[in-house]
């Protein structure tokens, strides 16, 4: 089995305003990396870039040992995602969600969505339009969750939430970590990364600017957001000079 | 190309939609009854079947194609197991699939109501009955054909661009542009004049409309399913 969970080489990808470029990244499988940067700084590009969504101009994307774009069911059917722009039918239920879902998925784990089910305090039966965010994002995890993702790939997935369904969903992610899953996730809350991430990246205009073990940037009491700005800062001072 | 995974799709569009084709279809199928209501309600009917086809062209491009995006269920579309083509497909199956069950039904209304009293010049004509029935299902193609051609293109325009702009655009230009310029400046050319004096009679240029209408449409679907291949972004 391929050790790395994801590996990048010189991944560029423009658009008119912006360009994320020379992207060089690895995760070894079982590990959880947080990326971390401003709005508009590629977080969500690159982690679309993994997924297919987003076709990158130039360099090597792998998932799981498989090259992107080329064996993309593939990859699509082993990760899983859940972004913050993501949205279930709202006048579909829970339940013709999971159905259709099953349909897609021979490793739908029938007992799995059952206990989440029960731990989410989600009803089946209930449409999506009547859901409140929070439950929306417990109904995408679940939908994700059920199919034993070998990686779960996840965009800002505690934004917008209350602390409660935030801290339920952290919890989820921890016991996800646990069994030794692969999890890259962005987010805006550095408390969230250091919880969580055995690995940061640092994405600023387009470009990854670091990446080392959580430990290393917070290091004597630092805050990840402290650390974060200190190296933007040191990059944009060495720019002008 | 995984026709599974495309039928899972389509039924999944079709379960979502199933409530409004209902409605589509029982007044498309109303619209041809209208008439016995009275000499003045068959223009009623008319409108009715006209509206039926238009509106229904509008709920499925938008609903169904552009309504993904604007509704943020692309994404989730987008990261089940699926190459874009079959995400592509998929979805001109499911609008043709919804499209053509309340579209045949309005087809018929309009070709029972039309101004053209097929059924009186049937029964004065001397041909079999299987000729009258075929003759008939040759008008109700017709008729069919022609809003398919435009349903196609909207259709189209709106999987290639998924831009409600560029998809309201090409609904104006081929209704008020192209459809009232054709009915303003067509009856005044005397070509255009015999040709539908020929499709009255059943003539060659029946069979030669319905051969260019499948034509059409065949080019739309191909035209669509290269470009979306071309594609880089997919949310």
């Amino acid at each position: 089995m391929e050790s790395k969970a994801i590996r990048l080489r010189q991944v560029r990808k423009a658009y008119r305003h912006y360009t994320l470029d020379g992207i060089s990244l690895d995760l070894t499988r079982g590990r959880t990396l947080g990326l971390v940067g401003q709005n508009g700084a590629g977080k969500s590009t690159l982690l679309r870039i993994l997924l297919g969504l987003v076709r990158a101009d130039a360099g090597e994307t792998e998932v799981l040992g498989w090259r992107m774009p080329e064996e993309k069911p593939r990859i699509k059917a082993r990760v899983g995602f859940v972004s913050e722009d993501m949205a279930l039918y709202g006048s579909a239920t829970l339940e013709w969600h999971m159905d259709f879902i099953r349909t897609l998925y021979p490793n739908w784990d029938r007992m799995r969505a059952t206990a989440l089910l029960e731990r989410f305090s989600l009803r089946p039966e209930q449409k999506i339009r009547g859901m409140s965010r929070g439950q929306q994002v417990k109904a995408l995890l679940l939908l994700t969750l059920a199919r034993s993702p070998d990686l779960l790939i996840l965009d800002e997935p505690t934004a917008g939430l209350d602390p409660i369904v935030r801290q339920d969903v952290l919890n989820e992610l921890r016991t996800l970590k646990e069994a030794g899953r692969s999890l890259i996730f962005s987010s805006h809350r550095g408390e969230d990364v250091e919880d969580l991430a055995d690995e940061v990246a640092f994405i600023h205009g387009g470009q990854l600017v670091a990446h080392a073990e959580t430990a290393q940037f917070v290091r004597g009491g630092r805050r990840l957001e402290q650390t974060f700005l200190e190296i933007v800062s040191a990059q944009s001072k060495g720019r002008v000079a | 190309m995984n026709a599974e995974v495309v039928y899972r799709l389509v039924k999944k569009d079709c379960s979502l939609m199933r409530g409004p084709l209902c409605v589509y279809t029982l007044v498309a199928s109303v619209a041809a009854f209208l008439p016995a209501l009275g000499p003045g309600w068959k223009g009623m009917g008319v409108t009715l079947a006209l509206n039926v086809l238009i509106g229904l062209s509008f709920h499925v491009t938008l609903g169904t194609v552009l309504g993904e995006r604007e509704k943020k269920t692309l994404p989730f579309v987008m990261s089940l197991p699926l190459r874009p083509q079959e995400v592509a497909l998929a979805k001109l199956v499911s609008s043709y699939a919804m499209f053509f069950l309340p579209a045949a039904a309005a087809a018929v209304s309009l070709v029972f109501l039309s101004p053209v009293d097929i059924f009186t010049a049937m029964a004065h004509d001397g041909r079999s009955i299987g000729a009258h029935v075929l003759g008939w299902c040759a008008y109700f193609a017709l008729v069919l054909g022609a809003w398919t051609v435009f349903f196609s293109t909207v259709l189209a325009s709106a999987i290639v661009t998924e831009s409600l702009g560029w998809t309201v655009a090409v609904i104006t230009t081929l209704l008020f542009v192209f459809g009232n310029g054709l009915l303003q400046l067509a009856p005044r050319l005397a070509l255009f004049v015999r040709y539908i004096r020929d499709l009255q009679r059943g003539g060659p240029s029946l069979p030669l409309t319905l051969g260019v209408e499948l034509l059409a449409i065949a080019l739309v679907i191909a035209a669509t399913l290269w470009l979306q291949s071309r594609k880089t972004s997919f949310v």
